[in-house]
């Protein structure tokens, strides 16, 4: 399988001339590693170099990484305020997002101080204006190892400079997700700004959003909602999920446009006005924009918020309120004055959450995880099945013995993702004691992003089965009209063995399905 | 019972081993929450990083974080107290200070009885910010709206930008009243609040003053030392 990027029109190849070591880094040269400008790093440097987010020349030593530096630990906010382009650190940055405005003004950069960087962002405005006076536009710039990635939405420039090597699709997506996120804070009637002032400065109304792009970017590595353009939901009991469901359309009949109800990243429960229809890109963002606001957590908020994918143009406005540390709900009106409304509400809706247990049972849930690879039932199985039910006691001495070996599930099944195609949800499976790093993890959402990425290239595919083997796994997709399947195996494991438990693996999620899918809900859509 | 002060255990106070003791006067108007006889809806504006929160957080929680995170949109928090024979209910708008978020703000200071101008005496720019909130709330908000100016951050006397006298001559010249403030150690925090509740259009009298559950407190020098006390 051929995994190059295919071209597509307007395209620039470009290939930077090597510097010599000890030329200096010129503002014109790249300077990124490898590529030109000064690669090694001055003695003494004060750098706090991030694991992972920068180009190191020695091998990491996987055994030695702790599981603490996860996403769940990760500690969000804006990093290396005191870099710039002219950093050597920020040029070993493996990834680097920008957003500029038309008029090459700095708006938001990942890493570095956004003023500081205004001669690199006018450089990066200089080339889309270069491409687009002779009438077309640039979308890929190859440079080395690196890619740069460029998306135009009218008067605001997004660019992507990155050495990950994942694939244009995705890095364009998630230049994508990055607009919707600024939609979600400002609206696209930004747009009229520029109309008005195309110098406008729109860094001003992004203030102390900081954290919720850096957020969104963290979640690039470790959540498949970003490049599945699905959600997933909390594993719950049917009735539980049921219970929930019914108060929410309850609101919802009340005038509310959407009733959400969220456990971190994962629906509980949804329901929306008759007729409307929420995008699974606009219930990421939205739940990103939640959980990295500390704000949101201290009391009732009302705040405006815009859903891209509903109206990029129009603010709905959101009654927030957190019933614990990880469960929230969000109640989204047009009504500007719809706050005490909202308010009677949520009160209903807590009163029934309580009273039917759905909120200790969303605490149990969590606290089980969702599905394990170990626990797919024996091929041999049949009747009904619920999660965990195959499990071994905890204290098994024989499911001791097997967290230890790393074998996972038959077959040497190390992971799953199941996307249902008319759900628009996806069901992931936890990760095994043999993938037990935040580095192997990740590795292994690239790796799932890539292969997301060749299944549905228009210029090669689509194809409907794809089995790759190499040194890290062997990896099995399956497409068919209703769903997706993306599986990691032992990179030892038989491919004949491998497809069965495949197919296994989809009876498995059809047995359980009232539990890990919300299926009341109409499909969205879009 | 509404009592004040439960510190949120979770929460990073400044000095947890020295509680946060409320003036003694509190008791005199710390009430149940199932009695208040009149609801207000009080708004607190001012530029971004002044200490809206944070003062907002002291007076109902009784807590206070040193790294406060930007309010998005506006927080909805609500606290009973009692003045003189008259019970209050606050339902305060807690608005963010960000310049995107402008526009949005007479639907937090519509219908609103009072109004905390909020700004950072280490800060020229949230002074002159402050005083723009005061215009607008004079062309647009209630016009018997009660407005109070805080200059919050008195503890950080040493990085001082703005004048006590200043404040207090613009606020005399404007009609509303001035406190300095101080959402870390608490000072005038309560009092700012107290104040505007007794400014209010005059509650009624308690129809059953019996019935009025007021929070007990010790005498100061009685009380056990408890955060939570």
């Amino acid at each position: 399988m051929n995994d190059d990027e295919t071209e597509s029109d307007g395209e620039i190849r470009a290939s930077v001339e090597p510097v010599s070591e000890d030329a200096p880094s010129s503002p014109g040269s790249s300077g990124y590693v490898g590529e030109g400008g000064s690669t090694s790093a001055t003695t003494g440097s004060q750098f706090e170099i991030e694991h992972e987010e920068i180009e190191e020349d020695t091998t990491i030593d996987m055994d030695r990484i702790s599981i603490s530096d996860s996403h769940a630990s990760w500690i969000p906010g804006k990093r290396h305020f005191d870099e710039d382009d002219g950093s050597i650190s920020w040029r070993k940055r493996k990834k680097h997002f920008f957003v500029l405005s038309h008029s090459g003004k700095p708006i938001y950069s990942r890493y570095g101080d956004e003023h500081r960087l205004a001669g690199f962002s006018a450089t990066l405005q200089a080339i889309i204006s270069f491409v687009e006076n002779g009438g077309d536009s640039v979308k890929l710039v190859r440079a080395g190892r690196h890619q740069v990635i460029f998306l135009v939405k009218g008067p605001i420039y997004l660019v992507c400079i990155s050495s990950t090597e994942e694939p244009y699709a995705s890095l364009r997506g998630q230049l994508e997700l990055i607009y919707g996120q600024m939609l979600v804070i400002l609206t696209k009637s930004i747009n009229r700004c520029f109309e008005k002032n195309p110098k406008f400065d729109m860094t001003p109304l992004l203030g102390g959003t900081e954290i919720v792009f850096s957020s969104l970017i963290h979640s690039f590595s470790w959540n498949p909602a970003t490049f599945l353009h699905a959600y997933t939901c909390l594993p719950l009991a049917y009735a539980t999920r049921q219970a929930a469901g019914a108060i929410l359309q309850d609101v919802a009949d009340t005038g509310v446009l959407f009733a959400i109800l969220m456990c971190r990243h994962k629906v509980i429960s949804l329901v929306g006005a008759q007729k409307a229809s929420l995008h699974p890109d606009d219930i990421l963002l939205l739940a990103n924009f939640v959980m990295s606001s500390e704000s949101f957590r201290t009391s009732e908020s009302f705040s405006p918020i815009c859903l891209p994918r509903y109206n990029p143009s129009a603010f709905l406005y959101s009654y927030i309120h957190y019933f614990d540390a990880d469960t929230y709900l969000v109640l989204l009106s047009t009504n500007s004055d719809a706050f005490y409304h909202l308010k009677d509400c949520r009160i209903r809706v807590e009163n029934v959450l309580l009273k039917s247990c759905v909120l200790s049972e969303v605490q149990r849930s969590l606290l089980n995880g969702g599905m394990h690879v170990e626990d797919l039932p024996p091929i041999s199985h049949s009747g009904s099945s619920h999660l965990g039910q195959h499990m071994l006691p905890s204290d098994s001495p024989d499911r001791f013995r097997e967290a230890n070996s790393g074998i996972g599930g038959p077959a040497g099944l190390w992971h799953f993702i199941y996307r249902s195609i008319y759900l628009d949800q996806y069901v992931s499976s936890e990760f095994p004691p043999s993938i037990n790093t935040p580095q192997l993890q990740k590795r292994l959402y690239r790796a799932y992003e890539k292969l997301f990425a060749s299944m549905h290239d228009k210029g090669i595919g689509p194809h409907k089965t794809q089995f790759r083997r190499d040194e890290n796994y062997v990896l099995l997709c399956w497409v068919t009209q209703d769903f997706e399947l993306y599986a990691a195996f032992d990179p030892l494991a038989d491919k004949a063995l491998a497809i069965k438990t495949c197919n296994h693996v989809c009876q498995w999620i059809k047995d359980v399905e009232n539990e890990i899918f919300l299926l009341g809900a109409s499909p969205f859509s879009w | 019972m509404a009592t004040i002060g439960h510190n949120n255990l979770n929460a990073k106070l400044v000095d947890p081993s020295t509680p946060f003791r409320f003036p003694l006067f509190l008791s005199q108007y710390f009430v149940s929450d199932d009695l208040f006889l009149s609801s207000f809806r009080q708004v607190l504006l001012g530029d971004m990083g002044a200490g809206k929160s944070s003062l907002v957080l002291r007076f109902v929680k009784g807590q206070f974080l040193e790294f406060q995170e930007s309010t998005i949109g506006a927080a909805f928090f609500s606290q009973t107290l009692a003045v003189n024979d008259a019970t209050v209910k606050f339902e305060i708008w807690d608005t963010a200070g960000q310049e995107r978020y402008h526009s949005l703000a007479p639907m937090y200071y519509r219908g609103a009885a009072a109004a905390i101008i909020v700004y950072d005496i280490t800060s020229l720019d949230s002074f002159t910010r402050a005083k723009k909130w005061v215009q607008e709330l004079q062309k647009q908000g209630n016009p018997n709206m009660v407005m109070a100016l805080a200059g919050n951050k008195a503890d950080l006397e040493d990085k001082r930008k703005v004048t006590a006298e200043e404040a207090r001559v613009y606020a005399e010249e404007n009609g509303l009243f001035f406190m300095e403030t101080s959402a870390k150690t608490a000072s005038n925090v309560n009092d700012i609040f107290y104040e505007i509740a007794k400014r209010l259009p005059r509650a009624q009298p308690a129809q059953n003053p019996t019935g009025m559950v007021l929070v007990d407190r010790p005498a100061e020098g009685t009380r056990a030392a408890s955060c939570c006390s």
